[in-house]
């Protein structure tokens, strides 16, 4: 029964499915906070770590050949108490000891990986909250919305695509340099 | 610059025409710097799809949070509020029953609480003066004699000099003295005793020169609501008191006694019961704790048979009982004014 679930759950997810992702997040949100909230840690914490772990999953669940090989709450544990345990040494409070009930197979790989989409999509929020308007909204509009030139021109009121497409132009190298030289800095 | 930027960009979505494509990629087999601005685009490109993708999924769990935290507070709403007022309703009754219940009940036990405590402390003053008294009345008796180890009554029982007394007075006696006001200070020997029925028989040592006893000792039972009295020594000088028969049967219904009226005390054990003629009708053996006015006398039928053991019959002066009554007054003055010279306060050491 919880094999099928997760079995559907999945191929939901992997259609990008809204409802099948909340269906997720409310079936396991119970046993994190218990796992956080009784290893010192608050509900906010455990709703952080958690929204941590169910989007690693649902990431991992769009790569083209990706296979189930644990029960997601397996998964979503292990990736849970990892994540916990990093962020208690981080508060110094190493006494968090927490036993392992449950893992899988490249479990450490698995949470380096995991830091380092964080990592850079941290990097990515602040190359943007610094590059600010109106550069942000055409980037955007250009690349995730893939509206074309004519039409972001007209919404902001260039003169003709040429001039939207230059302004685009200049917004994208203003990104890139700020994007690459903090991760730079980060690493 | 701005063409080359155009040129990845229409790359990865797909907007090149075969040939572009082909001398595309030529180029980024030869030339390294190109090649490395155009993966750096297509990994800052890739990163802020990945970068809206995340924003977006996080979006839908933020959703689906806050729609756990809305059910949660609903169901607690639930909880607190309609789903169990049934059990609240019993819960409140059940509180309010024993609350007024409790009021009541302690209420009541108050009262009985008062009331066993003024009865106490009447008896604790009744105590003390007595105890005052006893005090006065061992000065008093320091002076003229020992006290004894215990104390009783005794009265004659024939002119011959014997007494007759609560066994349970004498019995762990070394020796025996009895006192009255008109024979003094008396030694006497214990010649019978039935502890059975708390009787025994003291013998005065030595002559009284008496006539025969004024009393008889009555052979058959008295009568219920008889008027009876008593004369014994709870204190160093000789107490009257009186009642009536109360039942016709004793301590747990034993048959050989009376239940009496009379006010006693420790001391009046072997006082004489006497009826309204002066008639010896019992003789007084205890009292019941925790009971008002319940005093016991043995039947002097019993003291009767009792008397005819053979032990008696070998005494060297014989035990005569006195059959007739020669008191011949109703007034309780003069049959006391008597009768006082034939009861003994029982000294034992």
């Amino acid at each position: 029964m919880a094999h099928n679930f997760d079995e559907l759950i999945l191929t939901e997810i992997r259609k990008k499915d809204e409802r099948a992702l909340r269906e997720l997040y409310r079936t396991h949100y119970p046993m994190v906070v218990h796992l956080i909230c009784s290893n010192s840690g608050t509900e906010q914490e455990a709703k952080d770590i958690y929204q941590e772990a169910v989007i690693a999953f649902y990431e991992k669940a769009q790569l083209p050949h990706f296979t189930l090989t644990c029960k997601i709450k397996t998964y979503i544990y292990a990736v849970c108490r990892r994540l916990w345990l990093k962020r208690l040494w981080e508060k110094k409070k190493v006494n968090g000891n927490i036993p392992e009930a449950e893992t899988f197979s490249g479990i450490d790989d698995e949470v380096s990986e995991i830091e380092e989409k964080e990592n850079r999509f941290n990097k990515m929020g602040a190359a943007l909250h610094a590059l600010g308007e109106p550069c942000r909204s055409i980037i955007e509009d250009y690349y995730i919305r893939d509206l074309s030139m004519e039409n972001i021109s007209e919404k902001f009121g260039y003169t003709n695509a040429e001039n939207a497409k230059n302004q685009k132009y200049k917004c994208l190298q203003r990104l890139k340099k700020l994007f690459f030289n903090n991760q730079q800095k980060g690493i | 610059m701005s063409s080359e930027n155009e040129m990845f960009d229409k790359y990865l979505k797909d907007q090149l025409s075969a040939d572009e494509v082909a001398s595309f990629e030529e180029r980024l087999k030869t030339d390294a710097a190109f090649r490395q601005r155009a993966e750096e685009h297509q990994i800052l490109v890739k990163e802020l799809k990945s970068f809206h993708e995340r924003n977006r999924v996080r979006d839908v769990l933020n959703e689906a949070h806050q729609s756990i935290e809305k059910t949660r507070t609903l169901t607690v709403e639930n909880t607190s509020g309609w789903r169990f007022w049934p059990m609240a309703a019993v819960a409140a009754s059940v509180a309010m029953i024993s609350i007024v219940g409790t009021v009541f009940y302690t209420r009541s036990l108050e009262s009985k609480q008062t009331a066993y405590y003024k009865e106490l402390r009447r008896n604790v003053d009744q105590i003390q003066q007595s105890q005052k008294l006893i005090m006065k009345d061992l000065e008093k008796a320091k002076k003229s004699a020992l006290p004894g180890k215990y104390a009783g009554t005794g009265f004659l029982l024939s002119s011959a000099g014997y007494v007759a007394t609560s066994y349970h007075v004498i019995k762990e006696a070394d020796s025996i003295i009895i006192e009255n006001e008109k024979f003094g200070r008396l030694r006497t020997t214990i010649v019978y005793g039935d502890p059975l029925n708390d009787i025994s028989i003291l013998k005065i040592e030595g002559e009284l020169n008496l006539r025969s006893l004024p009393f008889a000792i009555a052979e058959s039972e008295a009568n219920l609501a008889e008027d009876v009295y008593t004369l014994g020594f709870p204190r160093n000088d000789v107490v009257f008191g009186e009642g009536s028969i109360s039942a016709l049967s004793g301590f747990r219904e034993n048959p050989n006694a009376y239940q009496v009226s009379v006010p006693v005390n420790p001391g009046n054990s072997g006082g004489p019961l006497l009826n309204s003629k002066g008639d010896l009708i019992g003789m007084i053996s205890g009292i019941q704790t925790q009971t008002a006015g319940a005093a016991f006398a043995i039947k002097s039928s019993v003291l009767l048979s009792s008397l005819a053991d053979p032990a008696l019959d070998s005494l060297t002066i014989p035990l005569i009982l006195p059959k007739q009554n020669s008191l011949k007054t109703p007034s309780r003055v003069q049959q006391v004014k008597q009768w006082q010279d034939y009861v003994f306060m029982v000294r034992v050491y």
